[in-house]
């Protein structure tokens, strides 16, 4: 090549300045802050916490598990409503079939009917991801509610339920060992796989997306599966671990999972984000329920101090910080002055 | 030599009106071809057709000997048709290299071979010499960077055809030169290349050949060392420029209205302008020049960088500093989206006509229902929107009522000055004439008005002085008498007047 053109958006070159690029080029930052901060906080005023440590990961595992197959959804720009009464009703199905090896299987493929039919509604009928995903939220509650007969079910084998909620080593149950492969799984599809890397493509800029011949539509039907199945397998563990299933579980897990994927940085409008985050915005949210917990906080006061976290989280982020300083600067009172001619 | 690529008898309408209509285009090996027209001559209709992104309601595209299936992107990409796209369709949160290989980037299982597909973009941006960091994310790169790899990304699927849709809107005198001899360089190698511009210079500087386009109808095929700029102006514009004299107004401006001085904002640079009362001044330019830019950071819709705008009624002097205050100081303002801007759609026609109104109609903060349908009634009356029924949802009419709406709600404040974008776009033919005899009577009345059109004729017919805006700066200022639609175009194309 004889002639090059230099405009700026050049390599890096030593430590300090590749450093620093890499961390700008993450979206975690206000995870990590929170994270860091709580701990820190925690570690004068309530050190149970970490030696509490099985508990506290658990309940990582809870809200996060649901968290992580949502981002898959959250990260094309749609939104996935019906998670928390998938959960529901697929522990349901655990607990009213009592064979396990038949239950399982059904309760996880009910997950990934869900998630196609979600997509149906959204992909091909074309409607907003948050009213199809709302009608499905009703409609999921309702047949666990049938299923159940309204009563809390035990499961059938008991010894199962009781096996499956001890330690396989050390602090880790099957519950978190679920939860960390599919971590590692979600993880690897968003950044390793060509369908996953173009959910971003799919949420950051759909025309984009259409004209570079992506197929759009079956990335919205894979992100849904994978939020529907994640869903129903967080509803399996759930059951096995209380040996009974209630209708009603996991009502605070809809509203801490898309918590959770906010403060890891996922931008609700799609395109931007990580798995990782997510990670570490539900280990914020489960580090600070146990703290709460642990502390004797009430749960209504606890809810509350995690919606304000939330909203300083989201607030506090860099670039949202300079969008509500442009705001607020245009809606200051007007400066007209009447000047005598 | 035979044509790499041939687009015959290619035809397509929206809605009744014929976008291009029965245009053929061909292109041979290292062949730069330009396509010029005026704004909505159906230049972008026809490449997005080639790219397999529009679909045609008949004609074909051939490749090769080809026949290439109708609106399908991807097919059209793997015969060697890649287009560049006006509007940037870069994913802002991927980083260089992925958007270059966006939709094909290379896979053992379905797994991104990262390498693989980092060599590619590397040797996709040395193609074009541009060099980037491979991993940086396109949303922290300049906008003329994004151009770039915008480019390579088109390069890198080693098209036969590389088609660019106004590639230079957005960059530099340096930029824009670099990215010239950049293309030459890709032709010299056999690319054929389809280059759209408003821009003369440039076309005349980098293309073989330019086809002309107007009103969606194939003007004519020129070879670009047989012909002069002027020619193709002529041919751009080609209307006959009779004048109709009958509706030029007797106008004798008052005191100087509006008063923007030095005003500097995103893409308008350093501009000062005067409407006095009576006054009809037009902004001219091609889409882009800065002209909405600029009568919205007069106004104080968007914000100034840098400047002072002052708004004189009844010998008090405003500042204008937002536009809340603009609003108060009387300025009424029809925005260019009318759609998105200008009206609430699932409100009704009296709701809408009020809107600005509320104060004057409202006692102690309850609403005066009488009040307000005697003045939508009289409004909408007055502004000739068909059928006057005051209750229907604004959605419900068309485009030409919709705008009598619009400007319905600002008639009702009597606005010292009215601003107007793109006044009468995608309305037909009899609601236009409408609009403009509205305008005229404002005027009349001693309104200021100021007009961004990028409609000739409309200019030509309602403006008293035509400022005409390129690049963000005026670059001629017209009176009624001496302008016509050549030198309002020379002027926004960037060629010099002859003897002006």
């Amino acid at each position: 090549m004889t002639e090059t053109i230099q405009l700026g958006g050049a390599k890096e070159t030593g430590f300090f300045p590749r450093l620093r690029t890499i961390i700008g080029r993450r979206t975690e930052g206000r995870g990590v802050i929170l994270l860091l901060v709580i701990l820190a906080v925690l570690a004068f005023t309530q050190p149970l916490v970490f030696t509490a440590l099985p508990v506290t990961i658990g309940r990582i595992a809870l809200i996060g598990i649901v968290a992580l197959g949502l981002t898959a959804v959250i990260l094309m720009g749609e939104l996935d409503l019906s998670v928390a009464s998938t959960l529901a009703a697929s522990g349901v199905v655990v607990a009213i079939i009592p064979d396990l090896r038949i239950a399982i299987p059904a309760a996880l493929l009910m997950g990934i009917v869900v998630g196609i039919i979600n997509a149906f509604f959204i992909a091909i009928v074309g409607i907003a991801s948050f009213i199809a995903s709302l009608g499905m939220l009703f409609a999921l509650s309702g047949l666990a509610f049938v299923l159940s007969n309204e009563v809390p079910v035990s499961i059938a084998n008991q010894d199962a339920g009781l096996a499956f909620g001890q330690p396989l080593f050390g602090p880790v149950t099957p519950r978190i060992l679920l939860f960390f492969l599919v971590f590692i799984a979600i993880q690897l599809f968003v950044t390793k796989v060509k369908a996953g890397r173009e959910f971003f493509a799919v949420g950051g800029n759909r025309q984009a997306a259409y004209d570079s011949g992506i197929p759009v539509k079956r990335r919205i039907f894979t992100g849904f599966i994978i939020s529907g199945f994640v869903s129903a397998l967080a509803g399996v563990i759930y059951t096995l671990e209380l040996t009974v299933a209630t209708p009603t579980a996991g009502s605070t897990v809809l509203l801490a999972s898309f918590a959770a994927a906010i403060i890891g940085g996922n931008y609700l409008k799609g395109g931007r984000g990580s798995i990782i985050g997510t990670l570490i915005g539900a280990s914020s949210l489960g580090v600070l329920q146990v703290a709460l917990f642990l502390s004797g906080v009430q749960v209504p006061v606890q809810n509350t101090l995690i919606g304000a976290i939330l909203l300083i989280a989201v607030i506090t982020d860099p670039s949202s910080l300079r969008a509500i300083s442009a705001r607020v600067r245009a809606t200051l009172p007007d400066r007209t002055k009447v000047e005598a001619q | 030599m035979a044509a790499v690529v041939e687009a015959k008898n290619i035809t397509k309408a929206f809605g009744g009106v014929k976008a291009v209509d029965d245009v053929s285009v061909s292109v041979e090996a290292g062949e730069i071809l330009a396509v010029v027209g005026e704004n909505g001559a159906g230049k972008s209709t026809l490449m997005r057709i080639l790219a397999g992104i529009e679909t045609q309601d008949s004609g074909q595209v051939i490749v090769s000997g080809e026949v290439i299936p109708k609106s399908d992107a991807k097919a059209s990409i793997d015969a060697g048709i890649s287009l560049v796209h006006q509007e940037l369709s870069l994913v802002p949160e991927m980083t260089v290299a992925e958007n270059i290989l966006l939709g094909s980037a290379p896979t053992t299982v379905g797994i991104t071979r990262t390498r693989q597909m980092k060599q590619i973009a590397q040797a996709a941006l040395e193609e074009i010499g541009v060099s980037v960091d491979l991993d940086e994310r396109i949303s922290k790169l300049s906008v003329a960077l994004r151009q770039f790899v915008e480019i390579a990304r088109a390069v890198a699927r080693k098209p036969k055809v590389l088609i660019l849709d106004e590639p230079t809107a957005s960059l530099t005198p340096a930029e824009t030169d670099y990215l010239l001899s950049m293309l030459q360089r890709l032709a010299d190698r056999g690319m054929s290349i389809v280059y759209i511009s408003h821009r003369i210079p440039e076309v005349f500087r980098l293309c073989d050949t330019v086809t002309i386009l107007r009103d969606g109808k194939q003007i004519s095929v020129l070879d670009v060392a047989k012909t002069t700029p002027q020619q193709v102006i002529d041919q751009m514009v080609g209307r006959e420029l009779k004048k109709d004299l009958e509706s030029k107004r007797s106008s004798s401006p008052g005191h100087v209205v509006l008063k923007a001085v030095g005003i500097r904002a995103e893409g308008v640079n350093d501009i000062s302008l005067e409407v006095r009362a009576g006054e009809i001044i037009g902004l001219g330019g091609l889409v882009g020049a800065g002209r909405t830019e600029l009568v919205r950071a007069i106004i104080g819709a968007d914000p100034r960088k840098l400047g002072k705008v002052t708004l004189t009624v009844n010998g008090k002097t405003k500042v204008i500093s937002s536009f809340e205050s603009a609003v108060k100081a009387g300025v009424g303002y029809v925005p260019e989206e009318r759609r998105t801007d200008g009206l609430a759609l699932t409100m009704t026609v009296a709701e809408n006509i009020t809107l600005p109104n509320r104060k004057e109609l409202s006692a102690s903060g309850f609403q005066l229902a009488r009040k307000i349908r005697t003045f939508a009634d009289d409004l909408s009356k007055r502004v000739g929107l068909r059928p006057p029924e005051i209750d229907r949802e604004a959605g419900q009419y068309s485009g030409g009522n919709q705008q009598k709406i619009v400007i319905a709600k600002w008639l009702g404040r009597r606005p010292a000055l009215i601003v107007l974008d793109e006044p009468t776009r995608g309305v037909d033919v009899g609601a236009k004439a409408e609009i403009h005899r509205l305008v005229k009577e404002l005027a009349d009345n001693g309104t200021a008005v100021l007009v961004v059109s990028s409609d000739l004729p409309e200019l030509l017919e309602l403006a008293d002085t035509i400022h005409v805006v390129r690049d963000g700066t005026i670059t001629g200022t017209l009176s009624q008498e001496e302008a016509d639609e050549k030198r309002v175009m020379s002027l926004a194309a960037g060629e010099q007047v002859e003897n002006a």
